[in-house]
């Protein structure tokens, strides 16, 4: 068992200590899986820290002691990220804009620069930025991505593919249109 | 910028160099102070044989206190080959489901979703096989009897979704129209073998209408229940 996973045993037993060591380790990773994955402003990342953090306390019980510990923190945080995603959807269609506030200024890349990681994952259809988000952010491996996300390895590795062909592409016309602007 | 092509490494790279916004501390002490404050020990969820043998007892009880009082007059209908083309596929749907369910229970288990698609695949299988076993009988009285055989099967279909319901709430299940649609299913199941068992009218038409219909009502059933019931508690 690793240490994330005996913390987890312990917090299911109640060890304060280890629920706070558990929150102040996966905490940073969690935060980096829902802020990669750019739904909206960073607090609704933390937001959805929160919930995720919640949904875990509330379900602790169904992790079993010796099987993986990230993929069922992870299943949990896509779900959170899923229901977020709805909920916002849901309020937005309800909401009336009265003023349009200043935006956020986008980064934007330079000529000799490659475009940020949320404008470029920006091209890609939620499956696959999900599993680069937690192959390449979080450092999950493909068996762990699998068991996480319900899918079998070879589908995993199938929308990685996908999703770096897409990328390759889009930095590709990228380079293009610099080429023949300057 | 020459246009040169992007290789692997740069794009490795490019992904892992990338800065995110800081965590905000405080928001990390928020929640630790929420989760530790009354922090009470859980038991874990026992063994997944625990649930496997629950459902699958749960399922073979309720099929066999509905031949006690529903008669098993289709039973006797039947011959051997027909048994077999009924039965089988109704037990691999059954037990397929039963493994999909138990999966659901915990977040990240593995072959959830392979499991259900093939439960759907073998109701399929069970469905064909009816089609083809079964020839068209004239009946005088199609939609009564119908009804009547529905509402047994919807009588037994009905306690079997409440019992594996209950079930369901020890678990987590992320996917709520799936495990509905499962649970759904199985508990149409139950009602399907009821009726199976119970009504000696073999005409293809009525089985298919009345019979097969118990599952399907269910699962979807099932599914609507689910997702409506998960879209208030999201949005409480």
């Amino acid at each position: 068992m690793t240490v994330i996973e005996q913390l987890m045993v312990r917090y299911q037993q109640a060890d304060e200590d280890a629920a706070r060591a558990l929150i102040e380790q996966l905490s940073p990773q969690l935060y980096r899986f829902f802020a990669a994955q750019r739904l909206g402003n960073p607090d609704d990342a933390s937001d959805m820290l929160q919930d995720a953090w919640l949904r875990i306390h509330r379900v602790r019980h169904t992790y079993r002691a010796g099987e993986p510990l990230l993929p069922w923190v992870y299943a949990i945080a896509r779900r959170v990220r899923v229901d977020s995603y709805r909920r916002r959807r849901r309020i937005a269609t309800r909401e009336v804009a009265v003023e349009v506030l200043p935006g956020a200024p986008t980064q934007t890349c330079d000529a000799g620069e490659l475009p940020p990681f949320d404008q470029l994952i920006a091209h890609l259809p939620s499956s696959q930025r999900e599993v680069l988000t937690m192959l390449k952010v979080n450092g999950l491996s493909l068996e762990e991505i699998a068991r996480a996300t319900s899918c079998s390895v070879g589908s995993v590795k199938q929308k990685a593919h996908r999703a770096y062909e897409r990328l390759r592409g889009v930095l590709q016309s990228q380079r293009a249109e610099k080429g023949g602007a300057s | 910028m020459s246009q040169r092509e992007v290789t692997q490494r740069e794009l490795d790279e490019l992904l892992r160099s990338q800065e995110l916004p800081p965590l905000p501390a405080d928001r990390v002490k928020q929640i630790e102070i929420a989760l530790t404050a009354n922090l009470k020990p859980v038991r874990p969820l026992a063994a997944e044989s625990v649930y496997l043998a629950g459902f699958a007892t749960g399922f073979i009880a309720l099929c066999a206190i509905g031949c006690y009082f529903a008669g098993q007059s289709g039973w006797h209908a039947l011959n051997s080959v027909q048994k077999l083309c009924v039965f089988a596929p109704l037990g691999a749907c059954a037990a397929l489901l039963v493994f999909s369910i138990v999966r659901q229970m915990t977040p990240a288990a593995k072959h959830v979703r392979s499991s259900a698609v093939l439960s759907a695949g073998a109701f399929l299988l069970l469905f064909l096989m009816m089609a083809a076993i079964f020839r068209p009988v004239h009946e005088l009285e199609f939609v009564r009897t119908g009804v009547m055989c529905f509402r047994t099967g919807m009588t037994f279909a009905i306690p079997a979704a409440f019992l594996f319901a209950l079930l369901l709430l020890r678990g987590a299940a992320l996917s709520p129209a799936l495990t509905g649609a499962t649970a759904g299913g199985l508990a149409g199941l139950v009602g399907l073998a009821v009726l199976e068992i119970r009504c000696p009218d073999l005409n293809v038409y009525h089985i298919v209408a009345w019979h097969v219909s118990v599952t399907l009502v269910c699962a979807v059933g099932g599914l609507v229940f689910s997702v409506i019931t998960s879209q208030r508690r999201a949005t409480s």
